[in-house]
């Protein structure tokens, strides 16, 4: 009954337009006065679901992105990409990929991701002769290297809804699942650039490669900084964060000179409002997570879907779908709030790693923010390439299909994210 | 179509502003006392032990001014492609159960935070040897702005300052 | 009438063992229908602390030391060395020093009804066993988040760095501090033991642990339901106590046998002497405990 209502009310106010994180609110308030719970203990959920440790990580990753698109880092990472790779046939597709790839290295979001290399990619390959359709598809869909290559905010959500699965495995498990997605996207693109007849771009020489290598490496170093930092317990996570966006400051500011005050509190500002946007999506699921616990829910749900079959095979592709589709229609750090703690049970009991199963929600979550009818990704792609969401939908699908072929492999190979964190800690 | 902001908009849009600015300024600080942090550990062998404390206030802060900011400019995260699908009349009244449930919701923080205000004020945040009430306060300062900014909506709507 | 319960401890912990055997007795025995969860799922200790206060939940299990800045009588349990073992703080708390902190608990909508045991907590860390005092000099040690503990690390001379219990291990690993200070289960179930080898029995502190239920619903009951509760919780207080003092020695048969290194702290008193300045500034702060202080240390 109390479950009825509880999800009821989050669904009517979905439905009506409130805020996501408000609906969780908004349910768990009733849910509380439905069963009589003392009304500030709601808010003292709320209030310590973000008073936690590792999220403080968050802000840090979100400012450091917002930084290097504000300072001119993006900007350098796509040049080095370009001259690396911008050779082969319908090149700028390829270099698009690339570019996502170094970037999802610093920036923790793919939304971020989306709208820095899109302002600066899309313009110049429309100028190429690219169509606007396959430029917003190569941009969105890349962009989910953003949310599975470290650092990754959506991972320190899924860490920390997890109960403690540790942040540094699942960046290291990160990796090799997102440079497989990359280099399978990377080949769709090339794929329909050649069938299309998209132009290569000439070789800029070796020399001229190194000199771009050597004006992102300061950039790049943000993200050795924030990684290695992490890898090499130099600092915690959190302080990793922090430094990284200190270096991203000394490295706009004095190096690039791309920074000025105006950049650097329009950047701090829209960092505000993105941490603000995810930490009251946090607080508001947790007291919503705090009356799904009472209830035993998460229990439950993984004594249901376990009795439907006993297969590892079967659950996992359920679990997949399951994702997916509710990846369509909602927001991923909401997602990843609400679906860890049911999900998880049921993963563990087939004896899978939490760190994996992670690596499959960032991918799987991540593809759901490039889809309609809701995907933050797509719309931003959108707006900034100027195009209609039919038009780029339409021809989207084999971008869909390589990130899926990549999302199934790593499902069922548990060794491609779990491979380089077995090598690295002895 | 808009018609001129009238001095309660600029008045409201200031206030958040201000808000905004507030939040801006703690993020920067939070970003400066971790890295004193890391450098204390390292370079002084002398952990500054109130960082933690702080900065897990500061995020709190920075959350609920934020958030309520962000009624007051729509940049939260909503399914709205539904309610976009409806005939105008129901389109019309899920604006208006949006804002009304959205200003109870911020009435009832602003209620509930004052409650938590009072039963920490007393007691102090290890480490930091300030009162626990801090933690409650932005609970019911963004209870108010958002039930303020969400009758101010619900005037604009109803005065047609603003269609749906 | 249906009471949930909190408990921070895993499944087929000591504590959580003894917690479902008092579930189930009372379940039993009583009309009540009691259900416990395991692991913190309903949030960190102060906050269930809270919760319980306010019958949010009906009983919960709890470390005495995050009690502290909520009922300020209970901090004197947090003071270095205040028990000199783990038998003096059975006897003290079992008698009529457990019915001052009860007092004072209920007071503020708490009922304790048996004190569990958590061992007593020593020092660990990567680089050195440590012997005297001088040992801890400049080592990076975390402590829980308490003036007290901070205060005792730097009279010490360590660098006191408080940090969430979880970060512990990474940072022990990688170096971001040196070590930490727990009792033996703690040290091996974490893994601690891998990365920070030496530990040196200082038993610093020995904190009690206490099965406590909400006033308002203890004061509900009638006084046969009562009676059994509380036998029940008795009960399952002597199966804790048993079942931890196996739980440690495995514990502590483990660690030695992966290598680490265990080592008696002959003098404990030269550690106690430099406590003189923290119970000072306690007492300065807190003069009306004084007494109970006293109480504690009579007590033998
Ligand atoms: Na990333
Ligand atoms: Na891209």
């Amino acid at each position: 009954m109390e479950l009825i209502l509880l999800f009821g009310v989050f669904f009517l106010c979905l439905t009506a337009g409130v805020p996501v994180a408000y609906c969780l609110g908004i349910a768990a308030v009733t849910g509380f006065l439905y069963e009589g719970l003392p009304l500030f203990i709601a808010f003292q959920r709320i209030v310590s679901g973000i008073s936690v440790f590792s999220l403080l990580a968050i802000p840090f990753f979100i400012f450091a992105g917002e930084l290097m698109l504000q300072g001119g880092i993006a900007a350098r990472l796509v040049k080095l990409a370009a001259g690396a790779v911008g050779w082969m046939r319908g090149g700028l597709g390829v270099v698009n990929v690339a570019s996502s790839m170094l970037f999802g290295g610093i920036s923790g979001s793919a939304v971020a991701d989306t709208s820095a290399l899109g302002s600066i990619l899309m313009p110049v390959m429309k100028e190429k002769g690219y169509d606007g359709d396959y430029a917003v598809n190569v941009t969105v869909t890349s962009s989910i290297a953003g949310v599975v290559i470290p650092p990754s905010h959506n991972m320190i959500l899924y860490a920390v809804a997890a109960g403690g699965v540790p942040i540094s495995q699942l960046f290291i498990a990160g990796v090799v699942p997102g440079i497989l997605m990359c280099l399978c996207l990377g080949f769709v693109a090339w794929l329909v650039a050649v069938k299309r007849g998209y132009p290569a771009e000439p070789f800029p020489g070796l020399s001229s490669l190194a000199v771009s290598f050597i004006v992102a490496l300061p950039g790049l170093m943000t993200a050795v900084i924030i990684v290695g930092g992490v890898l090499s317990g130099v600092m915690t996570v959190t302080e990793s964060g922090a430094f990284g966006a200190i270096w991203a400051i000394l490295v706009t500011a004095l190096v690039y000179r791309e920074l000025t005050w105006e950049r650097f509190k329009a950047a701090v500002l829209v960092s505000v409002r993105t941490t603000a946007m995810v930490m009251i999506l946090v607080a508001c699921a947790s007291a919503f997570a705090y009356l799904l616990t009472l209830n035993r829910v998460p229990d439950l749900l993984a004594g249901a879907v376990l009795s439907i079959s006993d297969s590892e095979y079967v659950i996992l592709l359920l679990l997949n779908c399951t994702l997916l589709v509710l990846g369509m229609i909602m927001d991923m750090a909401a997602l990843i709030l609400i679906t860890t703690p049911i999900f998880l049970p049921i993963v563990i009991d087939l004896g899978m790693s939490p760190v994996q199963f992670g690596i499959i929600m960032m991918m799987n979550l991540g593809l759901g923010l490039t889809t309609p009818p809701v995907g933050a990704c797509l719309f931003v792609g959108c707006v900034v390439g100027n195009e209609r969401m039919e038009n780029v939908v339409r021809t989207i699908w084999p971008f869909y299909l390589a990130i899926l072929f990549a999302l199934t492999l790593v499902t069922y190979v548990p060794f491609i994210s779990l491979g380089l964190g077995s090598y690295l800690t002895p | 179509m808009t018609p001129e902001p009238g001095r309660l908009d600029r008045l409201l849009d200031a206030v958040a502003s201000a808000v905004m600015a507030l939040a801006g300024a703690m993020m920067v600080v939070l970003i400066l006392i971790f890295s004193w942090l890391v450098y204390g550990r390292y370079v002084l062998n002398a952990t500054p032990t109130w960082v933690e404390q702080v900065s897990l206030l500061l995020v709190v802060w920075i959350a609920f001014l934020g958030a309520a900011v962000g009624i007051r400019r729509q940049s939260h995260l909503a399914v709205d492609f539904i309610r976009d699908a409806l005939p105008a009349p129901l389109r019309m009244a899920c604006v208006v159960f949006t804002i009304v449930t959205l200003g109870l919701f911020g009435a009832i923080m602003a209620w509930q935070g004052y409650v938590m205000w009072e039963r920490t004020v007393q007691r102090e945040i290890p480490l930091l040897g300030i009162s626990e009430g801090w933690r409650a306060i932005p609970v019911s300062l963004s209870g108010v702005l958002t039930a303020v900014f969400c009758l101010d909506e619900l005037r604009r709507l109803l005065t047609g300052r603003k269609g749906v | 009438q249906d009471w949930r319960g909190w408990n921070i401890h895993p499944e087929g912990y000591p504590n959580s063992v003894a917690l479902d055997q008092f579930v189930e007795t009372v379940n039993a025995e009583t009309d009540l229908n009691l259900q416990v969860f395991h692991g913190g799922v309903l949030g960190s200790q102060p906050d269930a602390i809270e919760q319980v206060r306010n019958n949010a939940l009906e009983f919960g299990q709890f470390n005495m030391g995050p009690m502290g800045p909520i009922i300020p009588t209970t901090n004197v349990l947090s003071l270095p060395f205040i028990f000199s073992s783990v038998d003096h703080m059975h006897k003290a708390m079992d008698g009529d020093v457990g019915e001052i902190f009860a007092e004072a608990m209920e007071a503020e909508g708490l009922v304790p009804l048996a004190w569990y045991d958590s061992g007593s907590r020593s020092f660990y860390n990567s680089k050195r066993p440590i012997v005297t005092p001088a040992d801890v000099e400049g080592l990076k040690l975390r402590v829980m988040n308490n003036d007290l503990f901070v205060d005792m690390v730097a009279q010490l001379g360590g660098n006191a760095t408080p940090m969430a219990f979880g970060e512990v291990y990474q940072s022990l690993k990688t170096g971001v501090i040196d070590g930490a200070e727990n009792n033996y289960p703690s040290y091996e179930s974490t893994g601690h033991f891998e990365v920070a080898g030496f530990y040196s029995i200082t038993d610093h502190l020995i904190i009690p642990e206490c099965l406590c239920v909400s006033t308002e619903s203890w004061n509900a009951l009638d006084d046969d339901t009562k009676a059994k509760v509380m036998a029940a919780a008795r009960a399952s207080a002597v199966t804790q106590r048993e079942l931890w003092a196996a739980r440690e020695q495995e514990s502590l048969d483990k660690v030695r046998a992966a290598g680490a290194q265990v080592n008696e702290v002959e003098n404990k008193v030269a550690f106690q002497e430099r406590m003189a300045p923290v119970y000072e500034s306690f007492l300065a702060a807190n003069p009306d405990l004084g007494v109970v202080i006293e109480a504690i240390q009579a007590v033998n």
